[in-house]
């Protein structure tokens, strides 16, 4: 027997709302089979992973204060990517935007203003700007791959971020250790829901989904980014500037990221150190993906993502899961995702061979 | 109860933490332990002898012991130590500087639960950092290592330039000296752990500059002992012995063992002795040994070598005894002054000797 | 009937093929006899396509029998097809854009690259489809890609060959050549099926005709002995579309000018345009014909502002006597200038986007978009009154582009752009791949357009419609523009010369 893929007249809404659920579901049968084939009670495994986030409010906090991050940083990528502008270096924006933040405790450990904390966050989003900028210069200068750039200038921020923390940012009082003083209270974020470390950066993150929704569900220079990456040649006929699309998408996923990592350091971090980013800048890669790089989507991508996360954590307590399973699971859930999706543009019908 | 990790689960006792999950029961009365390592539990290493300590305190004590492993440091590791001690964890370990901030509001959340923290310099009533005296062992490894060396020049992959390792290189340096005064060390610091690739790329440069002893300075990988074996240089390391990785060229090992002092911290955390202190533990209190000694050490020196470890472990002897110069020459400290654990502890400079400046 | 064999060298049984709800064929009959050139005549959309591809192992049909030299086959891909002696030009041509001719060649032909590559140049020289082996594919015209479609069927000397609309693109000595040869291979014992909707061509070259509509066969004729008006009957189940309007020329104020325009563009293979002059005015529509690749990309790109020239050489292209060269797109649409291209699939119209969002794409200062937000509801209406207006076949606004038919989406686009109300329009190919009575729907439009005044410059490889609907020609060769050439005046081979260069040549040495 034999199955063709048929092109669809139009994507069909209905598997486009099916589709994460059959995703999670055959990344839940597998994950299943896997957890049981490692000798770990799989069914325990899956059960912490998949409800334990959602089943007391100390989780459900953590989940938040995880999902901003990659709400934020996602809903940057996600308008490049619709503009065929591929950011794969948001860890390194994010790194580089923590680094701009800190600047400002860093340099004035006195400094009690009420205005230092938005101060830093501006700092975070020009620093996270500037970096993915860079990349865009090439890309529109030289046409050099902003895949390769932006990914490689990520390694070169790490080492930024290592030369300052062994070097001039070192905390004096700190023995050595690669890490700035704790900063001052002023350059920490207000927090959000009480007795929880859940911060203000979970309103940048829901912020900037409503705008990233009016840009591209509604706005004019929305289109004219998915035009320009979708059908260049149409963008060249309409008039929308190529160049423009690349500067806009990574200026605006650059700057996301920077504030994610200006975030980081004003929120749960409170210094800058090295791991400042928890890989965040490309697990937001899956996130953005996962929520078909539709605004909404990808607060429902994000949530997923974040309780997937923090029930891998708890698996790994309760249930004796490694840490390496739960990144199975995410790329189970990413691989799933990405062949569901064919069915919102495809549909799927048995071959019939003509009667010889 | 030793190497399988076993969930905990208990009565949260935290007000708003309580465990939703009634998940894997066990003995209620049961002392719950945790240990949060940075690095994968291999077969040795730092991240190894932890787990080997607190298991046996688990063994001893009657308790339970979770092991977390690979945790990054950072809001992870953060929430990883609460969600442990929101589900029962009443004696929480942690294996890295990294953890201290976390650790410490770990410690204020939950006035009953211990903590003991590695490598750091903060205290509270219920935390209490600890740290290997590695410079009394080191410095009996310098000394065999000037006596194998033919070049003259030792070379140390180091992970991080804290106070901690930068006393383990200068007391290896100084024990060199005492063999041969003409000794010089160089340090490669890889800012890491647990970085395979890096480790051996900073060896293989060592090895290249005509270094003929590499000392592996807090690596939890055995690449630096594997690729020593290979260059045919002798090779020394901290915390468990990587023999099996170079069977003709291993000089020894600075060992650890965390058992008895994690025992008697969870004897007094059943006890309600607990205090928050600093614990910096050597030769003396049975946490640091030397051990597996290379043949080829001449038995000369390996008789030097057993009386200065007989008189470190008596307390009749101190590596950091004045005169110690810098590496710019001057006199740090003058002639019959010992340092104490306190300026040892917060060590920023190299000796003379060291040739590679510290990172400042 | 040529040759006297009883036996069909292929013969179809009630085949029939559905796209789900869409029925591309049903039980459809069909005999093509050995050395018979036999035309399958139909609109876009009837199933032409479909019908061959299954012939030619593309697709499957659902139902019904195939028969190859009386034993029943069922080629399952085009490998197969080509084993059993079938070779197929498809309309939407299966060439890779970044390999060379040759490379292309040498996909589907053995043989050593050398060795192919002389025959490439012997069949194109024999054929009058002259081709560089060593080009890029996508560096070549539209009819260029043909010609290599052409030859790499006829480098497999099949039994059978399938022609689907050839001759679209050819300069008409060009297309004499081609039915020469097509007769060649006949006499030789090649069979052919040319599909076509062109009457006159199949009336010259076929010696059978089987006419589809809808997907169902609805009737069989010998061309050569049937009127066209029947045919055509037949073809599109109704009268012939009426006429064209009315009116002649009235031509005002020059609205667009091209003076001394020199150009080289990127494309190593386009020649570059050299002291280019041109004007449009008002109330008229000028022709630009020539064979693709002769710098007609380059032109319209030039003219359409998709390329734009630099400050200095901005009076190049002058629209109502202002330099424009160095705006954009964009700012020339706002200035009144509307195109449409001639890929209008990913150029004029974006295939994953609705009608209404593609209606965005050149309208969207027409009152769709409010600050800074698309108006869906007024996007929508200009869309519906575009499909109303222009007969656009289309379940309705929220459709994609990419499923339209060729025909309803070039229509489509041409609604979008007149409604524009441009003062000059530039459209190029307006009709190619679009059924008769769509292309003469398209033509009314043009010349309506005119007679209000419009100034319209229409770059076409198809003459015949040139002399159709345009006031003047010029004739666009090796990046030169031949001097203007009244329509009444002139005639299909005074084009057809300085399409080729003769007239040109002529031209020189009398000077």
């Amino acid at each position: 027997m034999q199955f063709d893929l048929i092109r669809r007249d139009r994507a069909s809404i209905s598997m486009a709302l099916l589709a994460p659920l059959l995703a999670l579901l055959a990344t839940g049968l597998v994950s299943w089979a896997i957890f049981a084939a490692i000798g770990t009670p799989a069914g325990l495994a899956l059960w912490t992973m998949a409800a334990s986030p959602f089943t007391n409010w100390y989780d459900f906090s953590e989940v938040l204060l995880k999902m901003a991050p990659l709400l934020l940083i996602a809903q940057g990528l996600a308008i490049g990517f619709r503009a065929r502008v591929f950011n794969i270096g948001a860890e390194g924006q994010l790194i580089l935007g923590a680094i701009f933040a800190s600047a400002l405790p860093v340099w004035f450990p006195g400094a009690t203003s009420p205005l230092l904390w938005p101060a830093m966050m501006v700092a975070g989003m020009a620093g996270g700007a500037f970096w993915a900028g860079i990349a865009a210069f090439w890309r529109t200068r030289l046409n050099a791959n902003e895949i390769l750039v932006t990914l490689m200038l990520s390694l070169i921020a790490v080492q930024v971020l290592n030369w300052l923390l062994l070097g001039p940012w070192k905390d004096p009082a700190g023995f050595n250790f690669p890490q700035t003083a704790m900063f001052q209270a002023q350059a920490l974020l207000p927090g959000l829901l009480p007795g929880t470390r859940v911060n203000i950066a979970l309103l940048f993150a829901s912020v900037a989904s409503v705008a990233a929704y009016i840009l591209m569900q509604r706005g004019v220079a929305g289109y004219r980014l998915v035009v320009t990456g979708t059908a260049p040649r149409a963008a060249g006929y309409a008039g929308f500037s190529a160049a423009r699309g690349v500067w806009l998408s990574l200026l605006i996923s650059g700057a996301a990221a920077g504030l994610a990592g200006a975030a980081e350091v004003a929120g749960p971090l409170g210094q800058l150190q090295r791991s400042v980013s928890q890989g965040y800048g490309f697990a937001a890669i899956i996130v953005a993906y996962l929520g078909g790089l539709h605004p909404l989507g990808i607060v429902v991508s994000s949530l997923v993502m974040s309780a997937l996360y923090i029930g891998g954590d708890n698996a790994a307590v309760f249930a004796d899961l490694p840490q390496a399973a739960v990144r199975v699971v995410q790329g189970l859930l990413l691989t799933f995702y990405l062949i569901a999706a064919t069915l919102v543009r495809y549909r799927i019908v048995r071959a019939r061979v003509a009667p010889a | 109860m030793t190497q399988t990790r076993r969930a905990f689960l208990g009565t949260a006792s935290a007000a708003g933490l309580a465990s939703a999950l009634p998940l894997k029961l066990s003995a209620q009365d049961a002392l719950q332990m945790a240990l949060v390592t940075p690095s994968p539990t291999a077969d040795v290493g730092w991240s190894h002898t932890l787990v080997e300590g607190a298991s046996a305190a688990a063994e001893a004590v009657g308790g339970e012991l979770s092991v977390l492993e690979n945790i990054a440091e950072g809001p992870d590791a953060d929430r990883i130590m609460q969600r442990a001690a929101a589900n029962g964890a009443g004696f929480v370990i942690l294996g890295s500087f990294g953890y201290m901030n976390g650790g410490l509001q770990l410690a204020q959340r939950y006035p009953q639960v211990s903590v003991l923290h590695a490598s750091g310099y903060q205290v509270a009533p219920n935390f209490s950092p600890f740290a290997a005296k590695y410079y009394q062992g080191t410095y009996l490894m310098g000394m065999a290592a000037a006596a194998l060396s033919k070049s003259g020049k030792i070379g140390s992959v180091s992970a991080f330039a804290i106070p901690e390792l930068i006393t383990s290189v200068n007391a290896f340096a100084l024990g060199a000296q005492a063999i041969n005064p003409e000794i010089e060390v160089s340090v490669v610091w890889v800012n890491s752990w647990f970085d395979p690739a890096s480790e051996r790329e900073a060896a293989q440069a060592l090895i290249s500059q005509g270094c003929d002893v590499m000392f592996s300075n807090a690596q939890d990988t055995p690449s630096v002992i594997a690729l020593a074996e290979e260059a045919g240089v002798y090779a020394c390391n901290l915390n468990s012995s990587m023999q099996s990785y170079a069977p003709n060229y291993y000089l020894g090992v600075v060992g650890t063992d965390w058992a008895p002092f994690f025992t008697a911290q969870a004897r007094a955390h059943l006890e309600g002795t607990f205090e928050g202190a600093n614990y910096y533990l050597g030769i003396a209190d049975e946490v640091v040994y030397v051990d597996d000694w290379n043949g080829d050490i001449p038995s000369e020196v390996m008789g030097r070598i057993d009386d200065r470890l007989a008189a470190i472990g008596a307390g009749e002897f101190n590596p950091f005894t004045g005169p110690l110069v810098d590496q710019a020459g001057e006199t740090r400290i003058p002639e019959g002054t010992t340092m104490t654990d306190q300026e040892i502890q917060g060590m920023d400079w190299h000796v003379a000797g060291v040739t590679t400046p510290l990172p400042s | 009937m040529a040759g006297g064999d009883a036996h069909p060298l292929l013969r179809l049984e009630g085949v029939s093929k559905s796209y789900g709800p869409v029925h591309a064929n049903r039980s459809v009959d069909l005999a093509v006899m050995p050395r018979s050139i036999h035309a399958i005549l139909g609109e876009n959309g009837a199933g032409k396509s479909t019908l061959m591809k299954m012939i030619y192992g593309v697709e499957t049909p659902d139902r019904g029998r195939i028969h190859w030299d009386g034993a029943p086959v069922a080629p399952a891909s085009p490998a197969e097809a080509r084993a059993l002696g079938i070779g197929m030009v498809f309309q939407h041509f299966s060439l890779f854009d970044t390999l060379t001719v040759l490379e292309n060649v040498a996909l589907v032909v053995p043989g050593k690259p050398r060795a192919l590559a002389a025959r490439i140049r012997d069949l194109g020289r024999d054929y009058g489809l002259e081709v560089n082996p060593d080009a890029r594919v996508h560096a070549l015209s539209v009819g260029e890609r043909q010609r290599v479609e052409i030859l790499r069927c006829l480098m497999l000397d099949p039994k059978l060959l399938i022609l689907d609309e050839p001759t679209a693109v050819l300069p008409p000595q060009m297309v004499a050549r081609l039915f020469d040869t097509l007769r060649a291979l006949r006499d030789r014992g090649v069979s052919i099926l040319f599909i076509s909707h062109k009457l006159d061509e199949i009336r010259a070259l076929c010696d059978t005709a089987t006419i589809l509509r809808d997907g169902v066969v609805t009737g069989r004729a010998d061309p050569r002995v049937t009127d066209t008006r029947t045919l055509a009957t037949m073809m599109i189940g109704r009268e012939m579309p009426s006429p064209l309007p009315a009116g002649t020329a009235k031509p005002g104020e020059v609205r667009l000018a091209l003076s001394a325009l020199d150009w080289t563009g990127p494309d190593p293979f386009a020649p570059p345009l050299e002291g280019i002059e041109l004007a449009v005015r008002a109330g008229e529509i000028v022709g630009i014909a020539g064979i693709s690749g002769n710098g007609q990309a380059d032109l319209a790109a030039l003219v359409s502002g998709e390329q734009v020239l630099p400050q200095a050489r901005s009076g190049a292209v002058a629209l109502d006597g202002a330099a424009i060269g160095h705006l954009g797109a964009e700012a020339r649409r706002k200035r009144g200038l509307a195109f449409v291209p001639e890929e209008r699939l990913g150029r004029g119209a974006i295939p994953e986007m609705a009608l209404w969002q593609n209606a965005v794409l050149t309208a969207h200062d027409r009152g769709l978009v409010r600050r800074g937000m698309i108006d869906r509801d007024a996007a929508t209406r200009f869309t519906e009154t575009c499909i109303a207006d222009f007969d656009v076949r289309t379940p309705g606004p929220h459709a994609e582009a990419g499923a339209l038919s060729g025909g309803n989406l070039q229509k489509f686009v041409m609604g979008r752009e007149i409604m524009l109300a441009p003062r000059v329009l530039l459209v190029q190919q307006p009709t190619w791949g679009v059924d008769v009575a769509a292309a003469a729907a398209i033509r009314r439009r043009l010349v309506e357009m005119r007679n209000a005044g419009c100034a319209i410059l229409v770059i076409s490889e198809e003459i015949e419609e040139l002399f159709e609907i345009c006031d003047r020609l010029h004739v666009l060769r090796a990046g030169r523009l031949s001097p203007s050439l009244a329509t009444p005046s002139t005639s299909a081979e005074e084009i057809g010369e300085w399409m080729i260069g003769a007239a040109e040549d002529r031209h020189a040495h009398a000077v």
